[in-house]
């Protein structure tokens, strides 16, 4: 092979790549027959958007109660992504392989046990969790701790799994016992991804809570419900526009937090 | 005094790492293992503190036998060991204060070890440590701000924090320049001389391993090859050796 047909041949799968993913839409815009024309009239839409949706004088009445909710939601986020990080981080470490797990089917039960929490949508869970629990905020926030606690476990999985163990051979050649060395050893060095982790996974819950509210009938979902069927959309604007303050707020938090962890 | 009798291991049935190597080590002396890449050099530091397990034959440490001990005497006896790398193997994390007060962890309860409960006396030796190493000014440093000769010289800290009586060493110099190859090295021997430790080192030069060594342990193929004093090791014998 000369230089020329290695990087050729690398052009042409980069070209082939980029029509593949041209091709897709195509394919599905006609066989789901997308009103393709109305894109053209996308600026319109934007328009109504903005001055239906744009919060007026009267509806900053309504932003103690909005305020209220928001802060329950963000509360909630945080608690379920906290607790299920504790228990993520116990399985995390019982299941990785190069901790010393000698049991593959404890390492691969744990795996497939936070594999199907993880991809059970958020939705699902609410739904199955309404059954048993009603609609109150307990049930949102089990719905967000079941999705955080597979999330969580794969996440911290991968991480001490990269995790070099020479560094916990090394503590164990002094003497020390193995949950000694793992706690000494490994959770100083994975600390900083731990909790990017975690930060993450409360911005997501955020997200999720709206959601969940809608299904449950409770918290910041269930007032932009309320608004958007009463057709008060300055209102559901304002619940909308809180919600991206305060996630765009715990990104920016989060980001310095990575800053001064590193 | 370490005695290594007999001293068998292999990681596939075929194929054996080492093959009955006898070794004596006394204190107040290094030890200089060489030989080629996969000759087992590694295989042979792993055992004498047993990292690498099932393995045959005696590994005496004052007419101890490590692989006769249970798993908590085991550690007990680790205690006695100190231990460095060629990637030293640091808790980069954590300053140096805390990498050299982790040499004390397995003199402490598992609850005392897993909250980093340190008495003053400790933290004190620690320090003192630190500055023997000449890292005063790194103590509240984290180790990933480290240069490696500075690191190696933090895992030699750590390793001292044991009192150890013996110290392996597996390749300590070969990610160094010369100069702190030349200091760590210079300290190793200090150790030995002032201090009266078994040390036992496993060097890819030569030139090294004659300069400072007392004795010196060549393998080859899981096998050893020589073994003697470094006046004794001729040109045509370390051809031998690397061939
Ligand atoms: N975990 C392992 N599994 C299987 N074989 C191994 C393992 N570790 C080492 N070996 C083999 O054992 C032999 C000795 O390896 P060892 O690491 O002790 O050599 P070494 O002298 O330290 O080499 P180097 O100078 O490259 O570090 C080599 O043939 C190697 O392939
Ligand atoms: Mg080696």
């Amino acid at each position: 092979m000369t230089p020329q047909t290695f990087f050729r041949r690398k052009q042409r799968l980069m070209l082939l790549t980029l029509s593949g993913l041209l091709v897709s839409y195509a394919v599905a815009s006609i066989a789901l027959g997308f009103q393709q024309g109305a894109l053209l009239q996308v600026q319109t839409g934007f328009l109504w958007m903005a001055q239906n949706f744009l919060p007026t004088a009267a509806t900053f009445k309504l932003l103690p109660a909005v305020l209220f909710q928001l802060w329950r939601a963000f509360i909630i986020a945080t608690a379920a992504a906290g607790v299920a990080g504790l228990l993520s981080l116990l399985l995390a470490v019982i299941g990785a392989k190069n901790l010393g797990q000698r049991h593959v089917t404890v390492s691969f039960l744990i795996r497939g046990f936070a594999s199907v929490l993880r991809n059970i949508p958020i939705i699902a869970w609410a739904l199955i969790l309404l059954f048993s629990f009603k609609q109150n905020e307990l049930t949102g926030f089990l719905a967000l701790w079941f999705m955080n606690l597979g999330f969580l476990t794969r996440a911290f999985l991968e991480t001490i799994e990269d995790f070099d163990t020479g560094k916990l051979e090394a503590l164990i050649a002094t003497g020390t016992s193995r949950p000694v060395a793992i706690m000494q050893g490994l959770l100083p060095e994975i600390a900083t991804p731990t909790v990017e982790w975690l930060l993450y996974m409360i911005e997501n819950n955020v997200r999720d809570a709206t959601l969940v509210g809608l299904l449950t009938g409770t918290g910041i979902g269930f007032l932009f419900d309320l608004y958007f069927k009463s057709i008060n959309y300055p209102a559901a604007g304002l619940v909308v526009a809180v919600l991206i303050v305060l996630v765009i707020s715990l990104e920016l938090l989060s980001t310095h937090i990575q800053r001064s962890l590193t | 005094m370490l005695t290594v009798t007999a001293l068998s291991k292999r990681y596939t049935p075929d194929k054996p790492s080492l093959e009955a190597v006898d070794l004596q080590a006394d204190v107040g002396t290094i030890t200089a293992v060489i030989g080629p890449s996969g000759a087992g050099k590694t295989t042979l530091l792993r055992s004498l503190n047993q990292l690498l397990k099932d393995d045959e034959g005696q590994v005496c440490l004052d007419d101890v036998d490590l692989r006769q001990l249970s798993k908590r005497d085991l550690q007990k006896a680790r205690r006695n060991i100190g231990m460095i790398f060629q990637n030293y193997n640091l808790i980069d994390a954590l300053t140096v204060l805390e990498n050299v007060l982790h040499g004390c962890l397995g003199a402490k309860s598992t609850l005392a070890g897993m909250f980093a409960h340190y008495t003053a006396e400790e933290k004190q030796e620690a320090l003192k440590l630190i500055d023997e190493m000449g890292l005063s000014d790194f103590a509240y440093t984290a180790c990933k701000h480290l240069s490696g000769g500075q690191k190696q010289r933090v895992g030699i800290a750590r390793a001292l924090m044991q009192h150890p009586k013996m110290m392996l060493c597996d390749e300590p110099i070969a990610s160094l320049d010369p100069k702190s190859a030349q200091m760590v090295m210079t300290i190793l021997r200090r150790l030995a001389d002032d201090k009266g430790l078994i040390v036992v080192v496993n060097l890819h030069q030569v030139d090294i391993a004659t300069e400072f060594a007392d004795h010196i342990v060549a393998l080859n193929h899981g096998r050893k090859v020589f073994d003697g004093v470094p006046a004794d090791l001729q040109a045509a014998q370390i051809q031998a050796i690397y061939a």
